[in-house]
């Protein structure tokens, strides 16, 4: 029955316009990416190298795939949640606009049923989106780039990861990168739940992720405290992939932290939509 | 009591050290030159091990062509980290009899091996190099250290250890010692987490260790090598 179900919810995700605008969006920013790195690359590159050019010399290509693709999920992973948003947002909401809810519930099926399928619907989308923006950056990067070592820029200096030892740290990047949009597409389908329009839980979600994400980044001590638990800091954790050495204690405490929204974020959609009154 | 015989001798004694230690240093560096010609062109297997602050680097393998007089390639698809004045310029240095004045500084032991420290000084101020300092080892004719301070790259030590191919003054290992500067990334750029505050980190050292093995000397290498594009 969940399956049928989360079945029907990507048909009618499939079947809105808006579904593609995300998509769309990350296509048309990654030939963008790719078009400017292609004609102006070495400006970016000299960023990476420049302040150590005084003294030392690199040989090698530096721009390649890999960096390419490291460039545009740095540059995405912070607008790719919006897009989401978008379409998750719009998961109950948008039926009680319509009207559609009703029809719906009538149905024999739990009303925990009908949100788990909505649940499991929004994260498939997500993982499209995510395996688009994989394939855009990671696939075309090395299409048009070639294939070489990365070279990553930290704030504590330059680590470069040889390029048999990239393709595992992109791979579980993506992962954690799908897991932190997993949890703003529950945040948006929990306030979706609360809502009769789908304008009001879409901006509310880009609220919250602006809101966070001007808290994690200034500089305050009075932060300090609640920064950790914000779920935006943990969604860069992607980049803990390219810490030489790996820091496991960082990855695990950012997909508890991830795994935590989920949770608690699910169950209050549960609770609200369970006692969801759709006669008026 | 000295009498005018002696001092005489005496004068003349010091007079001809002073000729000598005058003239020794480019003698020296002319040996060394020599040495450094008898191979035109050469390739070698190398191993790079970085360890250089900020920087965090595997060692990687690569292969290393030269020819004279300035064409130097690293054939590498890996990205290799060297010092910028690196493996022509001493080189160049030695080569160069006009535009630097060798003068004698000291004998010194370095690892039991009896060095002359020859001070090269650039003859006009347009000069990038400010000053050379080569550790020339007497009996077999190599440089085992140097120490060049230039303008744009501040100082670079480098120690030679010579095994196979010390005929042809070529080295197997070198270690170049190079200033860092200061390193300061805004957090924007660099899109760190867990990470408050802007790094600034004071200048510090860096060691670069190159081994070089399986030289190929003068069998002739292409000038399409060199090739950028290659």
């Amino acid at each position: 029955m969940i399956i049928k179900s989360t079945y029907n919810e990507l048909l009618k995700i499939a079947y809105k316009p808006r579904s593609y605008i995300g998509i769309a969006g990350i296509m048309i920013i990654i030939a963008i990416i790719l078009f400017a790195m292609k004609v102006d690359g070495s400006f970016y590159i000299s960023l990476i190298t420049g302040q150590f050019e005084q003294s030392l010399l690199f040989e090698g290509t530096i721009l390649n795939g890999n960096l390419i693709a490291y460039i545009i999920i740095q540059m995405l992973i912070i607008h790719v949640p919006l897009l989401i948003a978008f379409v998750t947002g719009d998961l109950i909401s948008g039926e009680s606009a319509m009207g559609t809810i009703r029809l719906l519930l009538t149905k024999p099926v739990s009303r925990s049923t009908i949100l788990l399928s909505k649940f499991f619907a929004s994260c498939i989308y997500t993982f499209i989106v995510i395996l688009c923006l994989a394939f855009m950056s990671f696939v075309l990067g090395k299409l048009f780039f070639g294939v070489g070592d990365l070279i990553v820029l930290k704030s504590d200096g330059l680590i470069v990861f040889q390029e048999n030892d990239v393709s595992w740290r992109f791979f579980y990047g993506f992962a954690i990168a799908f897991l932190s949009l997993v949890t703003v597409a529950t945040l948006a389908l929990t306030l979706s739940c609360f809502s009769e329009n789908s304008i009001g839980p879409i901006v509310t979600t880009m609220g919250i992720i602006l809101l966070f994400t001007i808290i994690g980044s200034m500089d305050l001590p009075v932060f300090d405290t609640i920064r950790p638990f914000l779920f935006t800091t943990h969604m860069a954790a992607w980049r803990f992939f390219f810490d030489d050495p790996l820091n496991m204690t960082h990855i695990l405490y950012s997909i508890a932290i991830l795994v935590a929204y989920i949770s608690v974020l699910l169950s209050i959609s549960f609770y609200k939509f369970n006692k969801k009154y759709i006669l008026s | 009591m000295l009498n005018l015989k002696q001092l005489l001798f005496l004068k003349l004694f010091i007079l001809y050290s002073i000729t000598i230690l005058a003239q020794s240093p480019r003698t020296l560096l002319n040996q060394v030159q020599v040495k450094l010609n008898k191979a035109t062109n050469y390739s070698a297997d190398i191993n790079i091990i970085v360890d250089l602050p900020y920087i965090t680097l595997m060692p990687i393998n690569s292969k290393l062509y030269y020819k004279q007089k300035d064409k130097f390639k690293i054939d590498t698809k890996s990205i290799a980290i060297l010092p910028k004045q690196g493996f022509l310029q001493l080189n160049m240095l030695v080569n160069d009899t006009v535009n630097y004045t060798a003068i004698f500084q000291s004998k010194e032991i370095i690892n039991k091996i009896k060095t002359s420290l020859v001070n090269l000084i650039p003859n006009n101020d347009t000069s990038d190099v400010v000053l050379a300092k080569l550790w020339v080892d007497q009996i077999n004719q190599v440089i085992i250290k140097s120490q060049v301070t230039t303008k744009s790259s501040g100082t670079i030590k480098t120690e030679y250890i010579y095994g196979s191919q010390v005929f042809y003054g070529l080295p197997d290992d070198i270690k170049f010692t190079v200033d860092i500067k200061k390193f300061k990334i805004p957090k924007a750029l660099s899109a760190d987490i867990n990470t408050s505050k802007t790094t600034k980190v004071e200048k510090k050292f860096g060691e670069i260790n190159i081994k070089l093995k399986n030289y190929q000397i003068n069998k002739g290498i292409a000038d399409s090598v060199f090739d950028k594009t290659n």
